[in-house]
């Protein structure tokens, strides 16, 4: 398939998602085409079976279209193999899930290390980005602590260091303030922008949270697998 | 990626469970230990007394020999067989015999026995099972026929001398065939009695002189019946054995087949083999059971994080690198598990080494199984090559268990394992 001419990090041609539960088919996306630009900070929103997270999974390679064509960086998702996947999410993709999604034996700077330890990045080299991103994020002081001796929001932050730590081209946060109190939300979304305008990491995120809405550049409301709204609020980053 | 760190951590999740499992696999190695401790110990044991019983590791005979002993079946050029294998590797000693059948007779009574011919000079007490069990007397009475001196006597079982009602000093009548298969006697004063422990021996053999019973059957001083072979280790019975026959036939003469224990102790060959057949058996189950134990804590802890290894995935690990996590989790669950077995089998290995248990008493005064004397102490020994086959074997089956957690661990595509609660 030849390869669109943009400039868009992320280009979604005509993507459907469908599946099958029992003898129904579900049609999670329905010929849905859009794109996002580097440096945004892009919310997804919609009720609860939109196709949020179908698509934002589609996005990070976690899952295929059934029809259509995701790009990333004007890369064919569908043509890449397994390990390919595994190769670009590691160097240019971020993930920030709802459930902080930590592992659980390692601790907060171990866990900000993983995807830099998989990419084969030295370990001074390491240590150096990791201090530096977990003193970004204000952990400062926390990194030998394990998930499970942190509150929901500190491990919130781990996981975007860990998503943060390799500059990759997008982060992709699904439902990232979901289980988080008003106060250590509004900390987060602080953090995200202010990586976003400084770093111009492009954010796509999937909530139903008001308070992420609000600050998002741009509003994609997605309705039974389909572009319902998109409004610009802001102009992007850089 | 320090994949050998994490697997550590993530072994340590579930304490007891990996405490219980490298707990199993240390069972596996105590139990292996004993098991094969105690078959290397015994077979060699059974092996070396049998060869000691006249003859040898390695068996130097007339062809046709072993199937109908005959004294009209000999061997000749003994001394030059000897002196060629004196200098061949992994030979301890060769000993030259003579052994026939016979009948004993004292002023009391007569039975039937068997004779084995030696030079005293020669024989060592250790390659000797009826010098080394003497009770009484001496082996042989040395005396001087003119310059030469000529040694005379026998020694008898203590079960022969209690039939025959003999004692030290007493005559003794002997008569077998010579080489031509005539019937010749001979006369003897017992010289001294041995006690083996088996009943059978003890009845029926006793001990000639071999120049005396060479005159008495017509042998010249050249040929005997066997050359018994000693070798250092049993173990190499059969590479030995190919040399031995080599060296033989350098000789240049056909007329000798050489054979190993095996042949010539059939009985005692056929009991090791189907103990040890039995031994491989329960070592075979023991280890199912401690596979799937190790099967199932892996497999349980690969369940169990099916969601983190989605989480893997999606931050980038490879199937492949999951795979090699879960590999590494039962290298470290198999070096814990061969731990755990070294810290418990030595000291025990140590004891049942050194001192081990005694069963003569459960056993009864008769210490034999297929002929031949065996030790009433229960001890283990191993070889380093078993010992280096009991950790391999236990470090291969934990892998292999491993395995196919570890496939499990890669084959989802992430999206599932991020969905699995």
């Amino acid at each position: 398939m030849p390869l669109p001419q943009s400039e868009f990090i992320v280009n979604i041609e005509h993507v459907s998602k469908h599946f099958q539960q029992g003898s129904v088919v579900v049609k999670a996306i329905n010929d849905l085409s859009l794109t996002f630009e580097a440096g945004e900070f892009a919310a997804l929103c919609g009720p609860s079976g939109s196709g949020k997270t179908t698509l934002l999974n589609m996005i990070g390679g976690l899952d295929l279209p059934t029809k259509g064509a995701v790009y990333l960086e004007s890369q064919d998702l569908s043509t890449l193999s397994r390990a390919a996947l595994s190769q670009l999410r590691r160097d240019r993709i971020g993930f920030v899930f709802q459930a902080y999604n930590l592992i659980q034996v390692m601790s907060a700077y171990e866990n900000a290390e993983f995807v830099l330890a998989l990419q084969g990045v030295p370990k001074a080299q390491r240590r150096e980005r990791v201090m530096s991103m977990l003193e970004k994020v204000g952990l400062k002081g926390l990194e030998s602590r394990r998930p499970d001796e942190m509150s929901g929001g500190q491990q919130q932050r781990v996981a975007i260091a860990r998503a943060m730590v390799t500059h990759p081209a997008v982060i992709l946060a699904d439902e990232p303030t979901a289980n988080l109190d008003s106060e250590n939300a509004e900390a987060l979304l602080d953090l995200m922008e202010t990586l976003n305008q400084k770093e111009g990491i492009t954010f796509i995120f999937s909530t139903h949270d008001q308070r992420v809405m609000d600050r998002a550049h741009r509003l994609i409301t997605l309705r039974d697998g389909k572009l319902d709204t998109q409004r610009y609020k802001k102009e992007k980053a850089g | 990626m320090n994949l050998v760190g994490l697997a550590w951590k993530n072994l340590w999740r579930r304490k007891r469970r990996t405490s219980i499992t490298a707990t199993s696999i240390g069972f596996g190695v105590f139990i292996a230990v004993t098991f094969s401790g105690m078959g290397d110990y015994s077979y060699t044991n059974m092996i070396n007394t049998s060869a000691k019983m006249g003859l040898g590791h390695i068996s130097i005979q007339a062809p046709g020999y072993m199937q109908s002993p005959s004294l009209d079946k000999q061997i000749h050029h003994v001394n030059d067989i000897q002196q060629r294998l004196a200098t061949l590797n992994g030979v301890e000693d060769s000993y030259v015999r003579i052994q026939g059948q016979a009948m004993f007779a004292s002023a009391h009574k007569s039975v039937g026995g068997a004779f084995l011919a030696i030079d005293v000079n020669s024989e060592r007490a250790e390659h000797n099972l009826f010098i080394r069990s003497l009770v009484e007397g001496e082996i042989f009475i040395k005396r001087w026929r003119g310059a030469n001196e000529t040694l005379s006597g026998i020694v008898i079982g203590q079960g022969m001398a209690k039939k025959l009602k003999l004692r030290l000093g007493k005559k003794l009548v002997y008569t077998t065939t010579d080489k031509h298969g005539d019937i010749v006697n001979g006369m003897a004063r017992v010289s001294g009695i041995f006690a083996t422990g088996v009943k059978d021996i003890d009845n029926s053999v006793t001990l000639l002189p071999i120049q005396t019973l060479r005159e008495t059957i017509g042998y010249s001083a050249d040929e005997a019946s066997v050359v018994a072979v000693m070798i250092k280790d049993q173990r190499y019975t059969d590479k030995l054995l190919k040399l031995v026959q080599l060296r033989v036939s350098e000789l240049g003469r056909n007329e000798t087949e050489v054979l190993s224990w095996r042949e010539t102790q059939s009985e005692v060959a056929g009991m090791i083999r189907l103990d040890r057949s039995s031994n491989q058996v329960s070592q075979i189950l023991i280890g199912v059971l401690i596979a799937a134990g190790v099967l199932n804590t892996l497999l349980m802890s690969v369940l169990e994080r099916t969601r983190e290894f989605g989480v893997m995935m999606a931050l980038g690990m490879a199937p492949l690198s999951l795979f090699a996590l879960v590999v590494v989790e039962s290298v470290w669950l198999a070096l814990m598990g061969l731990s755990v077995g070294v810290l418990v089998t030595v000291p025990w290995y140590l004891y049942m080494n050194r001192v081990g248990i005694d069963l003569s008493g459960s056993i009864g005064d008769d210490y034999s199984a297929g002929g031949v004397l065996i030790d009433p102490v229960l001890r283990i020994y191993l070889y380093p090559e078993t010992i280096l086959m009991i950790l391999f074997t236990v470090l291969m089956l934990t892998l292999l268990s491993g395995l196919y957690p570890a496939w499990r661990a890669g084959r989802n595509p992430p999206i599932d394992s991020l969905k699995a609660m």
